[in-house]
């Protein structure tokens, strides 16, 4: 199990990965964006050369004025065989060091749904994430999303 | 006052040309109401103003009248060959149209006019690079630096250029240029910091090995370079090449920030002189005991401890691999065979895991009627059974695996894994209904994974229930979508598209399966077409070694193994047309849409219905700036008839097969499909070199076989008339013998062949086949066959099927008499069920019907 950084060429299995997953999905110009935008923030769990989980990360492009600078988690799976490894949490922290290190980033944001309770628990109890607000109605079928977040003061150098 | 030298239509008197200038204007603001206004009132009195025309044309087109606008500008052409702002607008249409070779070729005039137009020189730019012209591209970036030496992007872009031409050399020099003269750079600029990264890279691609590491680290240590993990894999690299000593140090670094990445312990190892992948009995003990510090420093990590079970051997890995495999199955983690999979190559690795395995299991049987006693793990006690059970069915002992999951089931009727295991173990038993059948229990378990419901999808797609998948899927995909096909088909679900082209390629629906796979064929097209924003987007960001590695990744796209699949699939489909048009037509008169294609049908009518409503109101006065991209065209081939009775299949197979030759040399399968096409379109030189190919990777391989007998027989046959030059029969009548030998006939050829492997059902199957083409009668051909399922003959269910669908081709009837055979042979399989029990077969597959969604009623969720 091969925690890395994400290249171009895992984006097509990245996407295979998130439309087995999750029902919130995107086309390939959307990854090409992440990945050439800010190329230091996705990483990818890879098993003898295939995508089997990752983690599509950004810098927040609407920042108003005074905001800090902040991260936020597009997406992040594992496909269910892969699942008890601790890999969702181990691309978390990559991704956040990167977003704290090379665009100092105070604190990073994620959407999750509010009846997702082993997302809940990831974020919330072992990943130290707390709920800011709650959206309603932000998801395509309706649910309401918790918006979460992290500060990553601690990781500043 | 006009300038000199312009064509006497184009000048405007001064009222006229500000009303052109204000065209301009509102174009740019994209005021299109206002624009086209404007143009009209210029137009009635010069109605030839070739330049107005054009810009009507354009605005036209943004307004989404595409095919007014186009008709303008084509006009406006004829009427000024010589405006830049023609040829400007042609090329911006071409280019919205993704027709880029044209598009550069109107920049390029547009060039020819007014050379120093920043607009069109960037745009040139951008179509240069996607068209890999890259020599063209040095010179337009050398002239936007020229003209705007203040802007960093255009010396950057230079630097790309220089690269994507392999002047690495003048690339670094153009770098330090920019280096040297650049002000102003803020503290912590990330953009900085790519550049910086993007000349360290080309440093080390030049070799300068030194200069490298100096800009790296005086980089590093002023803060100029950011990214932290990017500086140390490059000091680390680095200092390994130049074998220094720090080398070790700067690994370990890379080994502590991240303990999961095996490239790290890679680099570690490596610059210590041990090659992972070819470890030798000499470095064997060094590289296990530096794994083993590495195993007590990183307790967590599962890297080193994986890693020593591949460099590991005899005794020594028994050692280590007991305790790896004990905590893995203490802890309940479902990927514990995918994990060991690839140390099974090695047989004896393969039985030292079944022993350890089944000693574990032993010490955890208890009897299964009392409840589990307290000394016993109840959760090491079911993953041990479901590892075993996908270790022996990986081995093709499906009876054993399934004996094993149905103790792991009655012990823990609740656990999803179970359930599609034993889904799986039957798939490869030959039983897809079964199969089905359990997977959709495992969903059923729980209902808001939308993994268990994508593998119950494809399961009943592999068991030919075509609709029954197309329900599954949509409880997942977006309720607004015309179809859960056309969803995931939008969203570019390349597992989704291969497996529904291949159900309906069994079922013998080939002008879905042609859709579907030329969906395939287009998601790659749109792939390849992201890119193109990214040449202007990734300058300005500065994000250049990334954009360069896309570059590389955009040339190599169709090696991808859903491009190479589908583009064989969609070959053979239109081979078979070829060789049998009424196929075309016999589809056309039995075509019926699915009861879900039907809805889908009847839900995009409504919907293209109201879109024509809405435009029709909105039309006139909208300003709204539809693009210049067109949008995707309604699908207007729902049941693939069109595309199946589309004119030249052989010439759109070759087309679609064209990058396999380059970019899947290596893939047997491919070149018999080139074959395939090329010997039929005439083209034997291209046909022999596909024979080579295969003949290079498998020189026994059955198909292979085959065709080697047919390119000979079509060869032979050739008429004095039809035989092609005198050149191209001399390379044949050279190259040939080395594939089928000339002294003995082809009959013989092929019976030696038998002879050779008579003991494998493919080979039978193709000799069957060839004897067959060479005229050999029906009686004796199936005789043959029947040898397959002789007790020597290893025969394997793929091969059984192909046999089968051969029977049926030849219109034996003895084909009932080899499916029970089969059926015999293959226990647990239900493809050689007869066609009546078949119903009942698709209906046990689905455990529960899913409920339908209507439109109107409330979705019952469950």
């Amino acid at each position: 199990m091969n925690i890395r950084l994400a290249r171009v060429e895992d984006l097509p299995g990245m996407q295979a990965c998130n439309l087995q997953n999750l029902p919130e999905n995107y086309t390939m110009k959307y990854y090409l964006y992440h990945a050439l935008t800010w190329p230091q923030l996705s990483y990818v769990a890879e098993e003898d050369g295939k995508i089997v989980g990752y983690i599509l990360a950004k810098m927040e492009e609407d920042v108003s004025e005074g905001d800090e600078p902040h991260g936020h988690v597009t997406s992040i799976s594992v496909l269910r065989s892969y699942r008890r490894l601790g890999l969702a949490k181990r691309l978390m922290i990559q991704s956040q060091e990167a977003m704290a290190t090379v665009y100092k980033a105070a604190y990073v944001s994620l959407h999750v749904r509010k009846s997702n309770r082993a997302a809940l628990g990831l974020y919330r109890d072992t990943l130290g994430f707390t709920v800011k607000d709650i959206e309603k109605g932000y998801y395509a079928d309706g649910e309401d999303a918790y918006a979460m977040r992290l500060s990553l003061k601690h990781l500043a150098r | 006052m006009p300038p000199a030298g312009i064509p006497p239509s184009r000048a405007l008197p001064s009222k006229e040309s500000s009303l052109f200038k204000e065209v301009l204007h509102y174009y740019e603001d994209r005021q299109l109401k206002k624009g086209l206004k404007t143009a009209d009132t210029i137009l009635k009195k010069f109605p030839n103003h070739g330049e107005t025309l054009c810009m009507k044309g354009l605005i036209l087109t943004h307004m989404g009248r595409r095919e007014e606008g186009l008709e303008l500008v084509k006009q406006g052409i004829r009427y000024d060959l010589t405006s830049h702002i023609c040829w400007h607008v042609f090329g911006l249409i071409q280019k919205g149209q993704k027709n880029y070779e044209e598009a550069l070729k109107s920049y390029t005039q547009a060039l020819k006019f007014d050379k120093d137009n920043i607009n069109i020189l960037r745009d040139a730019a951008h179509l240069q690079t996607q068209l890999r012209h890259y020599d063209a591209l040095v010179e337009t970036r050398h002239t936007l630096l020229r003209l705007r030496p203040q802007l960093r992007q255009n010396w950057i872009a230079l630097a790309v250029a220089y690269t994507l031409i392999g002047n690495l050399t003048e690339a670094k020099h153009v770098l330090e240029q920019f280096e040297r003269i650049v002000k102003n750079v803020p503290d912590y600029d990330v953009e900085m910091s790519e550049v910086l990264l993007y000349h360290v890279r080309i440093l080390e691609d030049l070799g300068e090995y030194t200069e490298a590491l100096a800009l790296l680290d005086s980089s590093a240590k002023s803060r100029m370079i950011v990214d932290r993990v990017a500086i140390m894999e490059h000091r680390a690299r680095i200092l390994s090449k130049l074998g220094k000593q720090e080398a070790q140090e700067a690994w370990q670094g890379l080994i502590e920030q991240n303990p999961d990445c095996y490239d790290y312990y890679k680099g570690f190892l490596s610059n210590r002189g041990i090659d992972l992948d070819a470890v030798t009995d000499e470095n064997r003990a060094q590289a296990l005991e530096i794994l083993r510090d590495f195993s007590v420093q990183f307790r967590r990590a599962a890297a080193p401890r994986r890693i020593a079970l591949t460099v590991a051997t005899g005794d020594e890995f028994k050692e280590l691999f007991e305790p790896y495999l004990r905590s893995r199955l203490a802890k309940g983690i479902p990927s514990v065979f995918t994990d060991l999979k690839a140390l099974y190559r090695d047989p004896s690795k393969r039985e030292t895991i079944e022993s350890v395995a089944h000693a574990l299991l032993d010490s955890l049987a208890h009897a299964p009627d009392a409840p589990c006693p307290s000394s016993i793990d109840p959760t090491m006690y079911i993953w041990t059974l479901y590892f075993l059970a996908q270790h022996h069915s990986h081995l093709g002992r499906h009876d054993r695996a399934l004996a094993l999951l149905d103790t792991a089931l009655a012990h823990t009727p609740t656990l999803p894994e179970l359930y599609m295991f034993r889904g799986r173990v039957l798939k490869r038993a030959g039983d897809p209904y079964g199969a089905a059948r359990w997977i959709d229990q495992a969903r059923l378990l729980d209902l808001q994974d939308r993994f268990l419901n994508a593998r119950c999808g494809k399961y009943r797609l592999r068991a030919g229930l075509i609709d029954e998948a197309g329900e599954v899927f949509g409880l997942f995909t977006k309720k607004d979508a015309p179809s859960p096909a056309q969803d995931l088909e939008d969203m570019q679900s390349l597992l989704y598209l291969t497996e529904e082209a291949d159900a309906q390629l069994r079922i013998g629906n080939y002008a879905m399966a042609l859709k579907k796979y030329v969906a395939i064929q287009k998601v790659f097209d749109d792939f390849e077409d992201d890119q193109f924003d990214f040449h202007g987007y990734s300058v300005r960001k500065f994000t250049i070694n990334i954009y360069l590695n896309m570059l590389k990744w955009e040339d190599t796209l169709r090696s991808h193994p859903a491009y190479v699949h589908a583009a064989i699939g969609a070959s053979r489909i239109l081979v078979q047309l070829h060789d049998n048009p009424s196929l075309a037509t016999k589809a056309a008169s039995e075509s019926h849409l699915s009861e879900a294609e039907k809805k889908a049908k009847k839900k995009a009518k409504k919907a293209e219905k109201k879109v024509q409503e809405e435009s029709k109101k909105a039309g006139n006065a909208t300003n709204e700036d539809k693009g210049l991209e067109a949008s995707p065209p309604k699908d207007d081939d729902p049941d693939g008839m069109k595309l199946l009775q589309s004119p030249e299949p052989l010439e759109r197979a070759a087309k679609l097969l064209k990058p396999l030759s380059t970019l899947a040399k290596d893939n047997l399968e491919a070149w018999i499909a080139i074959y395939d096409v090329a010997v039929r379109r005439k083209k034997y030189l291209q046909a022999l070199q596909a024979l080579n190919q295969a003949h290079r990777l498998d020189a026994e391989s059955p198909e292979l076989h085959i065709r080697a007998v047919d390119f000979k027989r079509r060869w032979s046959s050739l008429s004095d008339s039809e035989r092609p030059s005198e050149t191209v029969a001399n390379v044949v009548s050279s190259a040939l013998p080395s594939l089928v030998p000339d002294e003995v006939s082809l009959e013989q050829f092929n019976a030696q062949y038998l002879q050779r492997h008579s003991s494998r059902g493919d080979a039978v199957l193709a000799a069957a086949k060839a004897s067959r083409a060479l005229g050999a009668p029906r009686e004796e051909v199936e005789a043959a066959v029947f040898n397959a399922l002789n007790a020597d003959v290893v025969l394997d269910l793929e091969t059984a099927v192909a046999i089968d669908a051969f029977l049926s081709e030849i219109q034996s009837p003895r084909e009932d008499e080899f499916r029970a055979a089969c059926k015999e042979k293959f226990p647990l399989s239900t493809l050689f069920a007869p066609c009546s029990e078949l119903p009942a077969l698709r209906k046990s597959a689905v455990h529960k019907p899913v409920v339908e969604a209507n439109e109107e009623k409330e979705e019952v969720v469950s």
